[in-house]
């Protein structure tokens, strides 16, 4: 709809620089805008607002989001609309927001941007089901981007989502060839980053090890009475019965052996 | 990630649901996210400083005062959660208490307090609390309840035998899970206001916004038809748009 705009916007600029009575042709194109909303309500600049009567509610109340099984009964039509509704209310919002804070005011019901962004990712998800579906049918792939599994300059595993080129690889010289089919893999850098980076994983996994095993030790102070059963499916990886016997889950009586 | 993934396993699901707010702007709204490497860069890894523990009370995640008590400065003690397996109990629900003054005696909680392991029931284990006091004023004596803690402080109340029972989860022969108090084998219904948002009280009774909301006859109603078509492609008949030029084969790489 603002490409649409601009563009009128544009022509009619430029016929007005043409012709010689160029206010009165500026003037009529700028009439031609309202015959493209679509929208009953057409405020021009006014749609980034919200309605008047809004604009000192402290709670303005709305529903939830759309939820995916709403949005797969809705014909391809509907879902359209509905994106462009949702695309203004979303613009309504980023609006509103800006303006509540260059005026220090308190932005009622911030969660309806969520909301929105909530609606819209759905829509998406239905619609590239729906592709998906009649690629799949119909060529038997599922007419997504493709993605690579490649192994990246730093010897890690990496999704490669590949792109569109006009000519096939060995013509293009321009494409890197380099970036995934290089000979660093096996160099040395590359491996000692790797065993590196092996053994920080490695470090940060002990250390959450240690974590749930001192937290469990400090569970079975405070909580004797506990039961183990949900602790131990809880804490999968500590063994209870080492953390049992250990000074910290004693807790500050006698024993009583 | 990996802060991210430990922070939305803290807020309780029960809490969520009360709040009738979208889980990503829960998240918003609570979280301290001071410094984040920018997006779409190969050379930053996806880093971030975040607060790590927030101290959860009765004030909810999404309130002023939930902030104002894990300002960046305060840091407070570890609290040890007893794990509890499934979560037993609900808004609504007729609990006996065993601790404290008002022992023995039975209510109603009032609210679900997950981050926590607390209930709180409606007029007992009170507590009471000078509001307002000034060197002219001696202030306004209020009544506050304290939470109780589930696994010690409150046993749910057997509908039959009207009295404290221990329970679990099982399944009917529908497939449906309801709770069973183990003592008398009755069925412990869910209440109804376990149902009770914010917004409110129970679903029915959810007043439409005309301006806003699209009304429940028109979201239900069922437009989608089958048929051979990408939604570009349906898109464009419906608009009127031809497209008769082929595309030139283009190479994935």
């Amino acid at each position: 709809m603002n490409f649409l705009f601009n563009n009128i916007l544009r022509n009619a600029a430029v016929i007005s620089y043409r012709s010689h009575n160029s206010l009165k042709l500026y003037i009529t194109a700028i009439q031609n805008i309202t015959y493209i909303h679509t929208t009953s309500k057409h405020n021009n600049l006014m749609d980034f607002f919200d309605n008047k009567k809004n604009w000192n509610e402290t709670n303005i109340r709305v529903g939830r989001a759309w939820r995916l099984d709403e949005l797969r009964i809705k014909s391809n039509t509907d879902l359209h609309k509905l994106w462009y509704v949702l695309l203004k209310e979303r613009n309504m919002l980023f609006t509103m927001e800006h303006e509540c804070n260059r005026k220090v005011r308190l932005f009622p019901n911030p969660e309806r941007i969520d909301k929105v962004e909530e609606s819209m990712n759905n829509i998406e998800t239905v619609v590239r089901e729906r592709n998906t579906a009649y690629y799949t049918l119909e060529t038997g792939e599922t007419g997504e981007r493709p993605v690579e599994d490649v192994v990246n300059l730093f010897g890690l595993p990496e999704k490669y989502p590949k792109n569109e080129y006009i000519i096939p690889k060995f013509m293009n010289t321009r494409w890197v060839k380099s970036y995934l089919e290089h000979g660093y893999i096996n160099s040395l850098a590359v491996k000692k980053f790797y065993r590196l980076y092996q053994e920080k994983l490695r470090s940060i996994k002990r250390n959450e090890r240690n974590r749930n095993f001192n937290h469990v030790q400090h569970l079975l102070k405070r909580f004797p009475d506990m039961d183990l059963e949900k602790l131990q499916a809880e804490y999968p990886e500590v063994d209870l019965e080492k953390a049992k016997r250990t000074k910290k889950a004693r807790g500050h009586f006698l024993p009583k052996y | 990630m990996r802060i991210y993934n430990f922070l939305s396993k803290k807020v309780g699901e029960l809490t969520i649901k009360y709040s009738n707010l979208p889980e990503s702007y829960i998240k918003r709204s609570y979280e301290q996210v001071y410094w984040k490497n920018p997006k779409g860069y190969p050379q930053y890894p996806a880093a971030q400083i975040a607060r790590k523990n927030y101290r959860f009370t009765t004030n909810r995640p999404w309130t002023m005062q939930f902030g104002r008590q894990n300002e960046r400065t305060t840091q407070r003690k570890k609290v040890f959660l007893e794990p509890i397996g499934e979560w037993m109990y609900f808004k609504g629900d007729r609990v006996e208490i065993l601790v404290g003054r008002d022992k023995g005696k039975q209510g109603i909680v009032s609210q679900v307090i997950q981050e926590r392991n607390w209930v709180i029931v409606e007029g007992l284990n009170t507590h009471l609390r000078v509001v307002g006091k000034d060197k002219s004023f001696p202030g306004i004596t209020v009544q506050s309840e304290a939470p109780l803690l589930v696994t010690t402080g409150v046993k749910l109340v057997d509908p039959e035998t009207l009295k404290a029972t221990d329970v679990e989860w099982r399944y009917t022969e529908e497939g449906e899970k309801v709770r069973v108090s183990t003592n008398s084998g009755r069925i412990i219904p869910i209440p109804k206001a376990a149902q009770e948002t914010v917004d409110y009280k129970s679903r029915e009774l959810y007043m439409e916004n005309p301006d806003k909301d699209t009304t429940a006859a028109v979201a239900n109603k069922i437009t989608f038809a089958p048929k051979l078509q990408t939604f570009e492609m349906d898109i464009m008949e419906s608009m009127g748009i031809k497209e008769d030029r082929t595309p030139a084969t283009t190479y994935w790489y």
